[in-house]
């Protein structure tokens, strides 16, 4: 635009009560202009309290005015992306085997070239899910239904990338983030922006699992700016999910962040594994009482700390004390002690992998 | 509405030499309130899993109402779903979460809103509509859940384990809440649950399951009086029934069993029972479930055939009642319910009259009741 008008171009915001100090209309929508201070305003998009302003200091015709007016209404009123569903099917296709070939390439931290159409929606902060479906039925659902139910449950402004056979990858913006607070306009202090991802995506799994169809896995990651880091946050959401489903079976929504451990170990040989829970042999049988289960979960979960595990557990912390210390006499090991407590922690974990051969 | 029907049902999952869930039968009436009972990995959720359409059925036929569903999808076969983690959408508030699965399909925006703010007065949760899930609290997005749910007007609801994420007090309310909300909507409920108080103060009837088997499919009442087996026994009651092993013999035209601290004759009926099944001379298992013995001086005087002696190791007063936990009789501790008044100390001998009217025998080898079979 700035070529065509051979005018410097601005985007900005502005409220709603600011334009109609301005002069501007009062119940502004897209296409509304006006002239403030020698320079023309234009809104290309009108939301509850807010507005998207185009701004420049071009000398503009009435004939231009009333296009550039005309251009910003059919643009708002055309969904993100503005391809139609098979075309922005086809687009994403396209996306997904580049970042599958990247991936097996090894290239990582490859950025998105830009001849890729869907490249100018990837540049915002997005929140990277990874879905994997569990279907019983055996046709491959369609990417148009998902992404219908996808667009109803995050925003218009999603993107459905499909992967291999029954994998997708969704990206939604990272605006949810502050929808999750509980009063409009609290900002999330960085603390909390795991718990609302977790919330997300544990919402997500319920939806598909609801309303679409069919049992799934969920991944979730941290925000990413998409053009720079896809292929990085496909490949660690592939690996998460490998890693929840291995070592915590029965569990359908994983977060890298809770899986440091389980990668550690899945990269130990196998021979130093068993050599492991040889030298442990015995202890393990405990693993087999699902109560001593539940209290360890809880009391690592908890981070060792008893009154907060009894209460998770809803029983009394003396209940908790009691089978805390009927594992310290039955299996030598005193969870309260940081060394024992890493040792039960990996025997858990093993365990379980080593369970189901 | 609609019942639901299981014709040999079986699951079994790729790689396992044994079937998870068996010959599963069982018809549940329109309106019923089923609740399927077990310990952890008895096939209880697998079952509801295979009717919600998350799992595959790998042999048999689910009938919901007339309809043959084993290839029918999730979101086809008229259900609704409330699990134990019951995740709400956290970026939506309590109505558009009661909303969302009817926008999907796509709802006019005047129904929505006549069903949401009906499940809503039901729940009593109308004052919580726009709040954010964050902003609520346990026992308030249960029933959000269970909001969303309710919205559907579904022919089926499924239900796996939604109290157990609560504090105990929450969940003894929110139980009756459910009774009292699937009463009213008079749709058929499949609800399962581990614990077995849920399962006998919600369900009309209840499958007891283990090892992928029905064990019993009774009413609480017939489940509790008439266990067909030595698992349902133990399961169904708190404190558990008590068994003792000993042998039965025939004295003066009396059966008697004999254990440890027990010499006690069996009535009658049972006894004839006994014999004409050829149980005399045989060691078998006796039940006695603990408020089917007795301390107070008028039945011991009544009884003097099923008078027994013991000594109080530890007394759990609970102020309408007692538990005794008894030494002397048998291999293992045997627990009374007695009178929350009762004078009784930690280390007192004391005589006890067993309830022989209502005691249970099973058979050792089989484990199944003998006096049910």
């Amino acid at each position: 635009m700035q070529q065509l008008m051979n005018a410097p171009v601005e985007l900005d915001t502005m409220t709603k009560a600011q334009w109609i100090e301005s002069g501007g209309a009062k119940l502004p929508e897209a296409g509304d202009q006006l002239q403030l201070n020698g320079r023309f305003l234009l809104v290309t998009k009108a939301d509850n309290h807010q507005l998207q302003i185009l701004r420049t200091q071009a000398e503009l015709t009435q004939l231009e005015k009333e296009l550039l007016g005309w251009l910003a209404k059919q643009g708002s009123m055309m969904k993100p992306g503005s391809a139609s569903a098979s075309e922005l099917e086809r687009q994403a296709r396209r996306l997904g085997e580049w970042l599958q070939q990247s991936i097996d390439a090894g290239e990582w931290r490859a950025e998105i070239p830009e001849r890729f159409e869907l490249h100018h929606r990837l540049f915002d902060g997005m929140i990277p899910f990874l879905l994997m479906s569990e279907q019983a039925e055996n046709r491959e659902p369609s990417y148009g239904e998902l992404e219908k139910v996808l667009r109803s449950y995050l925003s218009d402004d999603m993107l459905l990338i499909p992967l291999r056979e029954r994998e997708w990858l969704i990206l939604g913006t990272d605006r949810l983030l502050a929808e999750v607070e509980t009063n409009e306009g609290d900002m999330i202090e960085r603390g909390e922006t795991k718990e609302a991802l977790v919330s997300l995506a544990t919402g997500l799994h319920q939806m598909i699992t609801e309303e679409w169809g069919g049992d799934c896995h969920v991944a979730v990651g941290e925000p990413i700016i998409p053009t720079e880091s896809l292929a990085y946050a496909v490949a660690t959401l592939r690996e998460t999910v490998y890693l929840g489903r291995k070592f915590h079976v029965g569990m359908h929504v994983h977060m890298p962040w809770l899986v440091h451990l389980e990668r550690l170990l899945s990269g130990i040989p196998e021979p130093v594994r068993s050599r492991f829970m040889d030298e442990m042999s015995g202890r393990q049988d405990l693993f087999t009482d699902p109560e001593t289960v539940s209290t360890l979960d809880a009391f690592f979960a908890m981070d060792c700390n008893v009154s907060e595990t009894a209460k998770r557990l809803f029983i009394h912390r003396n209940t908790l004390l009691y089978r805390l210390d009927k594992l310290k006499q039955e299996a030598g090991l005193d969870v309260r002690s940081f060394n024992d407590a890493i040792l039960v922690r990996l025997l858990m974990l093993l365990y379980k992998v080593t369970k189901r051969k | 509405m609609a019942g639901v029907r299981l014709e040999h049902v079986y699951k079994k999952y790729p790689g396992s030499d044994k079937a998870s869930v068996t010959d599963f039968n069982l018809d549940i009436q329109d309106k019923e309130f089923l609740v399927l009972v077990g310990p952890s990995g008895c096939g209880k959720s697998t079952t509801l899993r295979m009717i919600a359409g998350l799992e595959e059925i790998s042999e048999g036929k689910l009938y919901i109402g007339d309809r043959v569903v084993n290839d029918v999808a999730p979101k086809d076969r008229d259900i609704a779903m409330v699990f134990q983690s019951y995740a709400l959408y956290p970026h939506m508030n309590v109505y558009q979460n009661m909303a969302f699965g009817l926008k999907l399909r796509k709802f006019r925006k005047d129904e929505i809103d006549r069903r949401v703010r009906e499940a809503a007065r039901t729940l009593e949760i109308e004052h919580l509509l726009e709040r954010k899930p964050k902003a609520l609290s346990g026992g308030q997005r249960q029933r959000v859940a269970l909001g969303r749910a309710i919205v559907r007007e579904p022919q089926v609801f499924l239900m796996d384990e939604p109290l157990s994420n609560l504090d105990a007090k929450l969940r003894t309310q929110m139980r009756a809440n459910i009774s009292k909300l699937m009463k009213r909507l008079e749709t058929t409920c499949i609800y399962v649950t581990h614990d077995q108080t849920e399962a006998m103060t919600m369900g009309d009837r209840i499958v007891v399951m283990k090892d992928g088997f029905i064990q019993q499919a009774a009413t609480p009442d017939e489940l509790y009086n008439h266990p067909v087996n030595l698992f349902v026994a133990g399961f169904i009651g708190a404190p558990a029934m008590n068994f003792i092993t000993g042998q039965l013999t025939e004295e003066g035209g009396a059966v008697r069993f004999k254990a440890t601290g027990f010499n006690v004759v069996v009535p009658a009926g049972k006894a004839q029972l006994l014999r004409d099944k050829g149980y005399i001379g045989r060691e078998m298992i006796i039940g006695i479930r603990p408020e089917d013995l007795h301390e107070e001086p008028v039945f011991i005087e009544a009884s003097p055939n099923s008078v027994i002696s013991a000594s109080i190791e530890v007394s759990e007063n609970l102020g309408h009642e007692m538990f005794l936990y008894l030494n002397g009789l048998g291999k293992d501790n045997v627990i009374a319910r007695v009178d929350g008044r009762s004078q009784l100390q930690e280390g007192q001998n004391i005589k006890l009259a067993v309830d022989m009217n209502k005691i249970h025998l099973f058979d050792k080898d089989t484990e199944l009741n003998i006096l049910e079979a």
